[in-house]
C-alpha cells in the first residue's frame, strides 16, 4: 500500500447535514439478468463444498432424517431473507447486517452483528480452505494413481496446514485483484459442479440397485418426516447445520438495483436457485444415505471418521475410476466460493471503517484494484492464523468449524431478523404486504433462529456435543462460540474508548420510517 | 490551441506523475485537461456478488481521489475530473479520448520504475496496442518537475520506416503550441543488427541518417532553429543515455511498423529508448486521424 498518497479515504461525516443519515450517492448498477443472478446465486451456495462438508455433522445428529432436515432448515432462511430484502430495499449499503443493525438497535448491537458476519465468515473462509487442500492431494492422488498414498498426506498437519496457507495466500491476491474469470467459464464450472454431484448420486443409486452398495438402505418416507428424529435436541442441532447450507442464498433474493428488472429478477432467481439447490441436496442425501447407510463403521456415515468431509471418503467406491470429477467439483466450487465469500468481510470491515466504528484504515480502497485492500487482507490473515492454531489445537477442526459457523450464522441473522422487525415499526400496519414481510416473517424467522442460538449454545456446553473435542471441561464448539462473541465485546469497548463518535451515533443514527399510510392523509 | 488532453488517473504516485505531466503540457499548449478515474465496468463481476452500495462508496472514493489530483494543478489550467467504468483502465481512457477528442492520453509508469526512468506496466502496453491519439507517458518523479517548467524542447526521434511523416506532424504541432525548440535526433546508425558489420556500413547509415534529418528538416516550416543531431554508441541505450536531456524535454516517437493502421504499438528501438529516456515519451500511431474523424 506504500502507492497510497495519503489519499484520505471517504469518511463517514459526523457533522453537517449528512451527518448520521447513509451515505449513499451516485450511479446504480441494473446490470445483472436471471440466469446470472441465478449463476452467482449457487456458486454463492456452493452446493458441492456445502455437502460435503455438512452431510456428516448433520447426520450425526438426526441419522436418516437429512432430508426432512433440509426441507425445514430452509424456512427460516426464508423468513429471515424477506427481512433482507426489505432493509436491502431501504437501505441499500454494503455494510449490510451491520449497517442496518445499527440503525434499529444503536451502534452497541450493530457492532456485534457486524463482528457476527466477519466471524462467520471467516470461519467460513478456513473451513473452506482446509476443505479444498484435502481434495486437491485426493485429485493429485487419483490422477497419479496411487490409492491412498498421496491423499494421507492431507491429514499430516505441517504439509496440510502449509498448503492451506497457499491456498489463502492465493485467494487473497485474487480477490485483493479482484480478478474474475469471464462470465463463460463461470456458468460452465456451475454446470459442471451441478452435473457432477447429479452423477454421483445416480451412480450411488446404481450401486444400490445392483446390490454392490456399501450398506444398502431403502428409502424411506420417514426420511423426511422431522418428527421421526424423536429428539428435539438432535432436531435443533441438524437445524443449525443446515442454516450453513443454504447461507449464500440470500444474494439472489437481495440484488434489487444490481438487475435489469428490480420488480421481477430477484424473486425468479431466487426461486429457481432455491429448487435447484434443494432439489440437488434432496438427492445427494438420499442417494449416499441408501448407498452407505448411517452405520459407524467403514464408509457409514455415522463414522466419525468420515464425517468432515464424506465426499473424500465416499467419491472412489462410487464412482470408480470418474472419481476425480468430484474432486474437481469440489475445488472448483471452494475456490470460487473462497473468492466470493472474500468479499463479505471485506465490505463489512470496509463500512465499519467507513461509519467510524473501527479505524479508518479499513476503509482504505485500493487505488489501483478497487477493492477493500486493508480489510480484505486482514480478514485473510485472521482466517489463516485461525486455522492454523485450530489444526494443532483440534484434529477436529473442519467439522467444530461448521458447527460453530452454524451457530454465528444464527447470531447475526437473528439480529438482522430483529432488526428489519424493529426499525419499520411504524409501517407494520402500512399494508397487508408490509405486515407479512417486515413484522410477522422476519420475526418469526429471528425467533427461530434465536431459539436455535441458545439451543445449541447450551446443548454445546457438553464435551460430547458435534465432533467430541473437549476443552476447559467444555464442548470445544461452546468455546469457540462464546470465545469469539466475547472477543468482539472486548473489542468492541476498546473501540468505544478509542472512538467514541461511532458509540455516540454521530455517524449512524438511529433511525424508524414513519408510516406511509399517515404520510399520505 | 484549444485541445484536450485525457490523464488516466490512479490515486498512486504514477498517477500524480500523469497529472503533473498532462498538467505541464496543457499549461503550455493552453489544452484543456480531462483527469479520468476508470473504475471496473459493472458486468465484469460474474463471481462476487454485486453490489451496487459498495459502487457507489467507489464512486464517491473516485471523486475525492480526483479532488486531491486536481488541488494539485496550476488554476490558469481549465480542468475537468471525470469517473468512468469499462473493463479495463485502458478501454476506458482510450473511450473517453474519443468521445472527448483529446489529442492525447496521458499515463504514469507502471509502479518499480527507477526514479525519473519508465517502465512499461500492462495498462501502458495495452493502451499502446489500442490508442489511436498519441499516448504520453511520464516517467517515475515527474510529480517532482516545477510545473512551470513547460516544454522547452522536442525532440523527434526518426527513423527511416514508414511512419516519420505523422511523426513530424505531430512534432511541429506540438512545438508550435508549447512554444519549444525542436530537435530531430536519428538512431539508425546504432539501430542495426548485431551482425552487421561495422566500418562501411555504419559509415553508409551515417551519410543516410544525415540525409533522412536533412530531408526531415527540410520539410519543415521556419527550420531555422531546428537542431539535428545522430545519436552513436553501441547500442539504443549508450545513445540515448550519452545525449544531453532538458529538464522540460519531451521525446517523440512513432509506433511500430506492426501496428495496425492508426493504432499504437512500441517499436523495438523505441521500447530500448524508453530504458534510458529520463524525459516523457510520447507514442505516436503510424497514420494519425485526421481531424473530426471519428471512430
Amino acid at each position: 500500500m506504500s502507492e497510497r498518497l495519503g489519499a484520505a479515504a471517504p469518511l463517514a461525516p459526523t457533522a453537517g447535514k449528512e451527518a448520521g443519515g447513509l451515505s449513499a450517492k451516485g450511479l446504480s448498477a441494473g446490470t445483472v439478468g436471471l440466469i446470472g443472478a441465478v449463476v452467482i446465486g449457487i456458486s454463492c451456495i456452493a452446493p458441492a463444498y456445502t455437502l460435503t462438508a455438512a452431510l456428516g455433522p448433520t447426520v450425526s445428529e438426526v441419522g436418516f432424517q437429512v432430508p426432512a432436515i433440509i426441507l425445514i432448515g430452509f424456512i427460516p432462511m426464508l423468513l429471515v431473507a424477506f427481512g433482507y430484502r426489505e432493509l436491502n430495499r431501504q437501505m441499500p449499503d454494503s455494510g449490510t447486517s451491520f449497517t442496518w443493525a445499527a440503525r434499529a438497535f444503536g451502534p452497541w448491537v450493530g457492532w456485534m452483528a457486524g463482528w457476527g458476519l466477519i466471524a462467520a465468515t471467516i470461519l467460513v473462509l478456513s473451513n473452506l480452505a482446509g476443505i479444498a487442500v484435502e481434495f486437491l492431494f485426493l485429485l493429485i492422488d487419483q490422477i497419479a494413481g496411487s490409492p491412498g498414498t498421496i491423499a494421507e498426506l492431507a491429514f499430516n498437519p505441517f504439509i496440510n496446514v502449509a498448503v492451506c496457507l497457499l491456498f489463502m495466500l492465493g485467494a487473497t491476491l485474487i480477490s485483493y485483484r479482484d480478478m474474475q474469470t469471464t462470465q463463460k467459464l463461470q456458468y460452465v464450472l456451475v454446470t459442471f459442479q451441478v452435473l457432477v454431484l447429479v452423477i454421483f448420486s445416480v451412480a450411488a443409486f446404481v450401486h444400490v440397485a445392483q446390490g454392490n452398495a456399501f450398506d444398502a438402505s431403502p428409502v424411506e418416507l420417514s426420511w423426511f418426516n422431522p418428527f421421526a428424529v424423536g429428539s428435539f435436541t438432535a432436531v435443533v442441532a441438524g437445524l443449525s447445520l443446515s442454516i450453513f447450507i443454504f447461507w449464500g442464498w440470500d444474494v439472489t433474493l437481495t440484488m434489487n438495483e444490481e438487475t435489469k428488472d428490480p420488480e421481477k429478477t430477484p424473486g425468479r432467481a431466487a426461486t429457481l436457485t432455491v429448487i435447484t439447490i434443494v432439489v440437488l441436496y434432496l438427492l445427494i442425501s438420499v442417494s449416499l444415505l441408501a448407498y452407505a447407510g448411517t452405520g459407524v463403521e467403514g464408509l457409514g456415515l455415522g463414522n466419525e471418521d468420515i464425517q468432515a468431509n464424506v465426499f473424500f471418503f465416499l467419491s472412489g467406491p462410487i464412482l470408480g475410476p470418474l472419481a476425480f470429477l468430484v474432486s474437481l467439483a469440489v475445488l472448483t466450487s471452494s475456490a470460487s466460493s473462497l473468492q466470493s465469500t472474500f468479499v463479505s468481510p471485506a465490505r463489512t470491515l470496509l463500512a465499519m471503517g467507513h461509519y467510524g466504528a473501527l479505524p479508518p484504515r479499513f476503509a482504505d480502497v485500493s487505488p489501483r484494484f478497487f477493492t477493500p485492500g486493508f480489510a480484505t487482507i486482514v480478514s485473510a490473515i485472521i482466517a489463516s492464523v485461525f486455522y492454523a492454531i485450530m489444526r494443532f489445537v483440534n484434529e477436529n477442526v473442519l467439522w467444530d468449524t461448521i458447527t460453530t459457523l452454524g451457530l454465528m450464522i444464527c447470531f447475526y441473522y437473528g439480529i438482522t431478523a430483529f432488526a428489519c422487525v424493529w426499525y419499520f415499526r411504524k409501517q407494520w400496519f402500512d399494508s397487508a404486504r408490509s405486515f407479512f414481510f417486515t413484522l410477522l416473517f422476519p420475526l418469526v424467522g429471528g425467533l427461530i433462529l434465536a431459539a436455535l442460538f441458545v439451543i445449541t449454545l447450551v446443548e454445546s456446553m457438553d464435551p460430547d456435543y458435534g465432533s467430541g473435542t473437549e476443552w476447559f471441561g467444555l464442548g470445544s464448539v461452546f468455546v469457540l462460540g462464546v470465545g469469539i462473541i466475547g472477543l468482539g465485546l472486548v473489542i468492541m469497548i476498546w473501540q468505544a474508548i478509542k472512538r467514541p463518535a461511532y458509540f455516540r451515533g454521530e455517524t449512524l443514527s438511529l433511525d424508524a420510517p414513519a408510516s406511509l399510510r399517515r404520510a399520505r392523509r | 490551441m484549444s485541445g484536450r488532453i485525457v490523464v488516466g488517473y490512479t490515486a498512486t504516485e504514477a498517477g500524480a506523475d500523469a497529472v503533473a505531466l498532462g498538467a505541464r503540457l496543457a499549461a503550455a499548449s493552453g489544452s484543456t485537461l480531462d483527469i479520468v478515474v476508470v473504475l471496473p465496468g459493472e458486468d465484469r463481476s460474474v463471481i462476487t456478488p454485486p453490489d451496487a452500495s459498495y459502487d457507489r462508496y467507489l464512486n464517491e472514493q473516485a471523486t475525492a481521489w480526483l479532488q486531491e489530483a486536481t488541488a494539485s494543478i496550476p488554476d490558469a489550467v481549465p480542468t475537468s475530473t471525470n469517473v468512468r467504468y469499462a473493463d479495463s483502465f485502458a478501454e476506458g481512457l482510450v473511450a473517453a479520448a474519443e468521445e472527448f477528442g483529446a489529442s492525447h492520453i496521458v499515463v504514469g509508469a507502471a509502479n518499480g520504475g527507477l526514479r525519473g526512468r519508465h517502465r512499461l506496466g500492462s495498462v501502458a502496453t495495452e493502451l499502446l496496442h489500442s490508442s489511436h491519439v498519441p499516448v504520453v507517458l511520464a516517467p517515475e518523479g515527474s510529480r517532482r518537475i516545477e510545473p512551470a517548467t513547460g516544454v522547452t524542447r522536442i525532440t523527434a526521434a526518426i527513423g527511416t520506416r514508414p511512419g516519420a511523416h505523422a511523426l513530424l506532424d505531430e512534432a511541429t504541432s506540438l512545438a508550435a503550441d508549447t512554444g519549444a525548440e525542436l530537435r530531430l535526433l536519428s538512431l539508425v546508425t546504432v539501430d542495426l543488427p548485431a551482425s552487421v558489420d561495422t566500418g562501411v556500413i555504419r559509415i553508409a547509415g551515417a551519410a543516410h541518417a544525415d540525409q533522412v534529418l536533412a530531408q526531415a528538416r527540410a520539410g519543415l516550416p521556419g527550420n531555422g532553429d531546428t537542431e539535428v543531431i545522430v545519436g552513436r554508441g553501441d547500442s539504443i541505450e549508450d545513445a540515448v543515455s550519452h545525449l544531453s536531456w532538458e529538464p522540460g524535454e519531451v521525446a517523440i516517437v512513432g509506433s511500430s511498423r506492426l501496428a495496425q493502421p492508426r493504432r499504437l504499438f512500441l517499436g523495438s528501438t523505441a521500447a530500448k529508448m524508453l530504458h534510458e529516456l529520463p524525459v516523457p515519451m510520447i507514442v505516436v500511431p503510424r497514420t494519425r486521424a485526421a481531424e473530426g474523424e471519428s471512430q
